[in-house]
C-alpha cells in the first residue's frame, strides 16, 4: 500500500489535496451537508472526465489542443435531446449525411486506380478542378432550399409529445431526389480527395461496398420516417434516453473522425493552424446550433427510471431504490437525486473502460507507445494515422455522451460546451497533459472544488472575528478552480502526472 | 550477390536545411554493410529517409527492385525493414513483451520467435514484465534489436548501437549481430570503429551528407589514413 505512494508522488499529492478538502469541509459543515456536497463535487467531476478524458488521449497522442471538445460535449446534447423529443430532424437529415458519406467512400476506394490512369499532369489537374466543382455543385443542389428550420421548429413545443407528422416534413419524392444528388456529390469528392489509404486490393472493394450500403441505408429511411418516428416517440422515456446516449454518442464519435480526417490531418506539419482551426470550428458550430435548434435552450425529462415520486420516495438506501426508482436517494438525512448517482456511475464505467482499453487491447497498447514516441510506432509499420482517427472519434464520442448525460441534469443550450471546455482543461492540467489517470484525478479535484466553491458561496465564508458571513460572488466558485492549478503548476510544471519531455 | 537495398543519390531537407546532397549506397542480401562518418555527416538522416521518416526530395530508394521512397512509414516497415533509431528509444511505459508485442504484424509472430529472441538476449525473458524504461542502456539497446526481430524482416538499419555502453555490453552486442547475420541483411551505422570492423563485410563513408568512399571493409581497417581522414581518430 505505502509502496505504491513511494513510487508515485503524484498520486499522493493528489490524495493529500482531496483529503485537506474533505477535512476542511466536514470540520465546517455536518456531516449530511458535507456528503452532499462530494456527491456533487462527484457529478461534476464525472461530467468534466467525459470531456477530459478525449482531451487528454488526443492531446497525447497526437500534441492537438482540440478547443473544439467542448462543442462535440454541446453537440452531443443536443442530438441525444433531438432524438429524444423530436427524432423527425434526425430521420430527415440523417439519409442526406449518408448518402454524402457513403457516397464518398465509394468514390475514394478506387480513386487511386482511376487517378494513375489518367495519363499526364496536365489531364489530371484538368480533372482534379472538373472533379471539385461537380462536387460542390453537386452537395449546393442537393442540400438547396432543405428546410431545416421548420423541421427543427416543434421541438420546443412538444417535446416528448406527439408531433403532428405530416407537418414540415419533404415527400419522400424530394427527399430522394436529393439523396440522389448528394450520392453523387459523394463519390466526385471521394475521387477529388484520392486518399492514399484506399489502395487497391481486398480493402478497396471492402470500402466501396461499405460505401455503397450506406447510400442503400439512406433511400431505406426514406419511406420509413413516419414509422419510424412513430416508433420512437412510442418507446418508454427510459429507452428513448438511452437510444439518446447511443445517438448522441455515435453521433459525435463520426463528426470527430470527419473533423480529423478532413480538417486536422492535412495541418499536422502545422500545429498553430490546427488550434486556430479547432477555435475557429467551435464559432461555426455554435452558430449552426443557434441557427438549427435555436438560441433558447431545452430541458430533457429525467428518465421514468430516475423519477418515480411519491410511495416510499425518496429511497432511504440504495438497495430500495432498485425497487423504487425514486427521484431522490436519502443521504445521511438529505435527499440526493438519484439521476446525479447515474452520472457518476457513468463515470466510474468509463474510466474503468477506457483504462481497460488502454491495458488489454492492441490498441490501447498503441496509443500508449503513441502518447510517447509517434514515429517509432510508425516505423514498426503501424499506420498511426487510423490509429490517430479512432482516438479523435472516442475522444469526441466520449464528450458527446457526457453532453447527453448532462442534459437531464444542466440542460440544453448553446453555453453549456464552453463551460464544460474550461473546467476539463484546467484538470487536464491539473492532472498532467496527456496522462489518462491524470485527468481522472484532476477532473475529481475540479469537481470537488466547483461544489465546495459552490456551498462557499450559499452558505458565505465567516472569518475570524467577523459578526456575520462575508457573501461571495458566483464566480468566486469558478475562480476556485483556476487557484488550485495555479498551485499545482507551481510545485509540479507539468502537472501531477504529467512527465517531462 | 544481388542488391537487397539501393539508395541512388538521394537529397533529403530538414525544414529548409539540405542535409543530404547525394548519397548512394547498395546492400547486398545477406551481408552486414557499414555506414560510417564522423558526427554530423548525415548517417542517421540518410536512415530515417529510407524507412520513410524523412522523405527524399531527389533520388530513389529501390528496396528489391520496387522504388519505396516518399510512402510513409508505416508502408515502408511493413514491406519487411526494421528499424533500431539511435538512443534505443524503447517505450518506457509498457512493459517488455508488449515492446516486443507491438512490432507483431500478424498475430502470433513474437510466439514464433522467441527462442531466437530469448536465446540470443536472455535478459528480455528474465525482466519480460517490466516497464522498458526500467531496464539499463544495455538491455534496452537489446530490446530495441529484438523488437525489430519480431516479425520477418528482410532488413535491419541499426543505428550505433554501441553509443554509450560498458565495453563488456558491446561484445554482447556484437556477438547477438554477428549471430543474427546469418539471417538477415544489416545496414549498421557505428562510430565504434572496431565493432564495425569486426562485423561488416563493406563499408561506405558519409562526409558532409555525400557518400565519399566505399569498399571491403577488411580494405578499410588497413588503411589507417582513410580512416583518419573521414573518421578522425578512430
Ligand atoms: N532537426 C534538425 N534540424 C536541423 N538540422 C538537423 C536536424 N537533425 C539533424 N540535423 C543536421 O543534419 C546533419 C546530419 O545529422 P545526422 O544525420 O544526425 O548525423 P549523424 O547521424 O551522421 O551524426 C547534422 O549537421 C545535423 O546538425
Ligand atoms: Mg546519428
Amino acid at each position: 500500500m505505502f509502496d505504491v505512494f513511494r513510487r508515485n508522488r503524484p498520486l499522493l499529492v493528489a490524495v493529500l489535496l482531496v483529503a485537506l478538502i474533505v477535512f476542511w469541509m466536514s470540520n465546517r459543515y455536518e456531516p449530511k451537508v458535507t456528503a452532499n456536497i462530494l456527491l456533487s463535487g462527484l457529478t461534476l467531476g464525472a461530467l468534466y472526465f467525459l470531456v477530459a478524458a478525449g482531451l487528454s488521449l488526443i492531446f497525447g497522442l497526437m500534441d492537438v489542443l482540440n478547443f473544439a471538445h467542448g462543442l462535440m460535449f454541446m453537440l452531443g446534447a443536443y442530438f441525444g435531446y433531438t432524438v429524444y423529443a423530436n427524432p423527425r430532424i434526425i430521420l430527415n437529415t440523417l439519409p442526406l449525411m449518408l448518402a454524402l458519406g457513403g457516397g464518398a467512400m465509394a468514390g475514394a476506394a478506387p480513386a487511386s486506380w482511376v487517378w494513375a490512369r489518367l495519363g499526364a499532369a496536365q489531364n489530371k489537374r484538368g480533372a482534379l478542378i472538373v472533379v471539385w466543382l461537380l462536387a460542390g455543385a453537386l452537395t449546393l443542389a442537393g442540400i438547396w432550399r432543405f428546410d431545416l428550420q421548420s423541421l427543427a421548429a416543434n421541438a420546443a413545443t412538444v417535446a416528448g409529445g406527439a408531433i403532428a407528422t405530416g407537418q414540415a416534413q419533404e415527400a419522400a419524392g424530394a427527399l430522394a431526389a436529393r439523396l440522389g444528388l448528394l450520392s453523387g456529390a459523394g463519390l466526385a469528392l471521394g475521387l477529388a480527395l484520392r486518399s492514399r489509404e484506399f489502395g487497391p486490393g481486398r480493402s478497396m472493394a471492402r470500402n466501396a461496398a461499405l460505401g455503397i450500403g450506406l447510400v442503400v441505408l439512406a433511400f431505406a429511411i426514406v419511406p420509413a420516417r413516419i414509422s419510424g418516428e412513430a416508433f420512437i416517440l412510442g418507446l418508454s422515456n427510459n429507452l428513448r434516453f438511452v437510444l439518446a446516449l447511443a445517438v448522441g454518442a455515435l453521433g459525435g464519435a463520426a463528426i470527430g473522425a470527419l473533423t480529423e480526417v478532413g480538417l486536422i490531418r492535412p495541418l499536422y506539419s502545422r500545429p498553430i493552424y490546427q488550434v486556430l482551426l479547432t477555435l475557429g470550428l467551435v464559432y461555426v458550430g455554435t452558430e449552426f446550433i443557434k441557427g438549427v435548434w435555436g438560441p433558447v435552450g431545452y430541458y430533457m425529462d429525467i428518465p421514468d427510471y430516475f423519477n418515480t415520486r411519491g410511495g416510499d420516495c425518496p429511497s432511504p438506501n440504495l438497495l430500495l431504490w432498485f425497487r423504487d426508482h425514486c427521484g431522490s436517494i436519502d443521504v445521511l438525512g438529505r435527499p440526493f437525486p438519484s439521476y446525479r448517482l447515474f452520472i457518476i456511475f457513468l463515470g466510474v464505467a468509463v474510466f474503468i473502460a477506457v483504462a481497460a482499453l488502454l491495458r488489454y487491447t492492441r490498441l490501447g497498447m498503441i496509443i500508449r507507445a503513441g502518447v510517447q514516441d509517434r514515429e517509432m510506432v510508425q516505423a514498426l509499420g503501424i499506420n498511426v494515422q487510423w490509429v490517430f482517427t479512432l482516438v479523435f472519434a472516442l475522444g469526441t464520442g466520449l464528450a458527446a455522451l457526457g453532453g447527453v448525460a448532462a442534459a437531464p441534469f444542466i440542460g440544453v443550450n448553446p453555453g453549456i460546451g464552453q463551460d464544460f471546455l474550461l473546467q476539463s482543461f484546467i484538470s487536464v492540467v491539473i492532472g498532467g497533459m496527456g496522462s489518462y489517470p491524470g485527468a481522472a484525478i484532476g477532473t475529481l479535484l475540479v469537481g470537488l472544488a466547483r461544489a465546495f466553491g459552490d456551498q462557499l458561496v450559499l452558505s458565505g465564508v465567516q472569518f475570524p472575528g467577523m459578526e456575520t458571513a462575508v457573501k461571495l460572488s458566483p464566480s468566486i466558485a469558478r475562480a476556485s478552480t483556476v487557484l488550485i492549478m495555479a498551485v499545482v503548476l507551481l510545485l509540479r510544471p507539468a502537472g501531477l502526472f504529467g512527465k517531462k519531455e | 550477390m544481388t542488391d537487397l537495398l539501393r539508395v541512388e543519390n538521394i537529397h533529403t531537407f530538414i525544414g529548409q536545411f539540405h542535409i543530404l546532397e547525394g548519397v548512394s549506397l547498395s546492400v547486398p542480401a545477406g551481408s552486414i554493410t557499414a555506414l560510417l562518418g564522423r558526427n554530423g555527416a548525415g548517417k542517421t538522416t540518410t536512415l530515417r529517409s529510407i524507412i520513410g521518416l524523412l522523405s527524399p526530395r531527389a533520388g530513389r530508394i529501390m528496396l528489391d527492385g520496387r522504388e519505396i521512397q516518399g510512402r510513409p512509414a508505416y508502408d515502408i516497415a511493413a514491406l519487411g525493414i526494421g528499424y533500431v533509431p539511435e538512443h534505443r528509444a524503447v517505450f518506457r511505459d509498457l512493459t517488455v513483451e508488449e515492446n516486443l508485442k507491438i512490432a507483431e504484424r500478424r498475430k502470433g509472430d513474437l510466439d514464433r520467435r522467441s527462442d531466437l529472441i530469448f536465446d540470443l538476449f536472455p535478459d528480455l525473458k528474465r525482466f519480460i514484465r517490466l516497464p522498458g524504461g526500467q531496464l539499463s542502456g544495455g538491455q534496452q539497446q537489446m530490446l530495441s534489436i529484438a523488437r525489430v526481430l519480431v516479425a520477418d524482416n528482410r532488413l535491419l538499419l541499426i543505428d550505433e548501437p554501441s553509443e554509450g555502453l560498458a565495453p563488456v555490453i558491446v561484445e554482447n552486442i556484437i556477438e547477438a549481430l554477428r549471430r543474427l547475420s546469418d539471417h538477415t541483411t544489416v545496414l549498421l551505422v557505428e562510430q565504434n570503429f572496431r565493432m564495425a570492423a569486426q562485423l561488416a563485410d563493406r563499408y561506405y563513408i558519409l562526409d558532409d551528407g555525400q557518400s565519399v568512399q566505399s569498399g571491403q571493409m577488411a580494405e578499410l581497417a588497413r588503411d589507417g589514413a582513410l580512416v583518419a581522414k573521414y573518421l578522425g581518430a578512430g
